[in-house]
């Protein structure tokens, strides 16, 4: 065991946690909404759009992730040539920064995500707040922001967090497309000297200490949303 | 003040309401009676808009509106001149007594937050939960909750507020608690519209009351009248099983 090696290394992985992070942050803010709207579309029974959620959701699910990776990284550089081509647009495909296709890919996979996990929260809200804050004058949207999502989202939290600590795990998998996170940098460092087993070692060691943040930060984010429901005279 | 046509109102094959017609005056309070599945609770509901009725008119003094047809905006402003008291109180979860009261306030009505909490807290003093403002509906029992409920309600000074069998969800022992509220804010001249089951209430306190079955109004008229000389046959087996035999010196 090279111990110089293995902090070293450390350091190199930990230079990745901001392209995971990010990922993981774009990949959120893009998911959240749009699966709570598509939620809302299978909760409502809105024609096409229900059906279009339920088939998009079982595609996702039914796939691995890295293969989602694999076509999103072959499709898309194809699909831009030809775009390029047609509209005379100087630019190289090969040259555009990985990371695009981390942010497509994985707000695509955690969008089908949430639309299950609000999918059951917004199960758990009865219709009669909605109803009481439409007669109290509120509008749809004053409902939604003020009584309804402050529900949902206690509910979901939990799930929310599994699913973001599997996103951050799974940002791991953009080392399929050259992309410079965690995994990547270590296994690269490590390919100089064949010291995999420590650079495996920091990589473990940095998802175990980036997940846990993450986790301890929606735990206390859980407690203060849910202030009201374990109150106690 | 407000005058109600022509209800009608269908949940699939099941016609609900088959054209009720309805007028209410200012300061009435007007109980409806009538056996479950009657249409009381729809009439209720589709007085606010809570469902859609098939057809019918509502005339609010200076607006008339189409049940059926009505744009967002109208309903929107039905609903501000109208508060509703739920059967299971639907009080928000995530918001405290206070803000409960307050909500309709300062988000429906843009009233500043300080001069909100001033009424808020009166409204509640009012139903006599001044001890409660900051607790919040899991930390209340049922009796307080339905008068946080109305007073959610009498807060906004609605040109009406609808009662949803208001005592129907709570414990024998709470239900008096709720009705002396109601009886305070009646005296105070507040307009009314109660579906209820609290025969005691419908004596004492209304100046109106309305016998529905079967999704039309059987018989109207003051409670005097109704419950001691009934004129339909319908109206009368009702009352006999509801009331105690000493109420109906007439059979």
């Amino acid at each position: 065991m090279d111990f110089k090696f293995l902090v070293d290394t450390f350091f190199v992985a930990l230079s990745g946690v901001p392209i995971a992070l990010i990922i993981t942050i774009i990949s959120l803010l893009i998911a959240l909404p749009l699966g709570f709207m598509l939620a809302l579309t299978r909760i409502n029974k809105i024609p096409v759009l229900q059906r279009f959620a339920q088939v998009y959701v079982s595609f996702i699910r039914g796939t691995p992730v890295i293969v989602q990776i694999f076509i999103v990284y072959s499709s898309v550089p194809l699909l831009l040539t030809s775009l390029f081509e047609k509209y005379h647009i100087d630019k190289n495909v090969y040259d555009i920064n990985p990371i695009w296709y981390a942010f497509i890919v994985f707000s695509i996979n955690t969008t089908a995500i949430m639309i299950e996990i609000f999918r059951s929260a917004i199960g758990t809200v009865s219709k009669g707040q909605l109803e009481a804050a439409y007669s109290v004058g509120l509008t749809n949207v004053q409902a939604f922001r003020r009584i309804i999502i402050p529900q949902v989202l206690v509910t979901a939290l939990p799930n929310i967090c599994t699913a973001t600590v599997n996103l951050i795990k799974a940002t791991s998998l953009g080392y399929a497309m050259s992309l410079q996170e965690i995994t990547l940098r270590a296994k690269v460092a490590a390919n100089v000297g064949y010291n995999y087993v420590e650079a495996y070692l920091d990589i473990f060691l940095v998802y175990l200490i980036l997940c846990s943040l993450v986790e301890y930060v929606f735990k206390r984010y859980e407690k203060r949303l849910s202030k009201y429901k374990t109150a106690h005279a | 003040m407000l005058e109600i046509k022509n209800i009608h109102k269908s949940f699939g094959p099941n016609e609900i309401l088959k054209g009720v017609d309805l007028k209410i005056e200012k300061g009435d309070v007007v109980v409806i009676l009538g056996p479950s599945g009657s249409g009381k609770t729809t009439l209720l509901r589709c007085i606010n808009f809570l469902e859609k009725a098939d057809q019918g008119h509502a005339n609010f003094g200076d607006i008339d509106v189409n049940l059926n047809t009505a744009t967002k905006k109208q309903i929107h402003t039905i609903r501000q001149k109208t508060a509703f008291v739920f059967q299971n109180y639907n009080l928000f979860h995530n918001k405290t007594a206070l803000e409960n009261v307050t909500e309709g306030l300062i988000i429906g009505r843009k009233i500043p937050k300080a001069e909100a909490n001033e009424m808020g807290k009166k409204a509640l003093d009012k139903v006599g939960l001044s001890e409660k403002y900051d607790a919040y509906p899991s930390e209340l029992s049922g009796g307080q909750q339905q008068r946080v409920g109305i007073a959610r309600a009498v807060v906004l000074n609605p040109d009406i507020i609808l009662f949803d069998e208001p005592t129907s969800a709570l414990d024998p022992e709470l239900v008096g608690e709720v009705l002396s509220v109601m009886k305070n804010i009646a005296k105070e001249g507040t307009t009314m519209l109660v579906v209820t089951h609290e025969m005691s209430f419908a004596k004492d306190v209304a100046n109106k009351v309305v016998f529905m079955d079967g999704g039309v109004i059987v018989e109207e008229g003051p409670p005097k009248e109704i419950f001691s000389k009934p004129k339909e046959e319908r109206t009368k087996q009702f009352l006999h099983r509801v009331l105690p035999e000493d109420y109906i010196f007439y059979i």
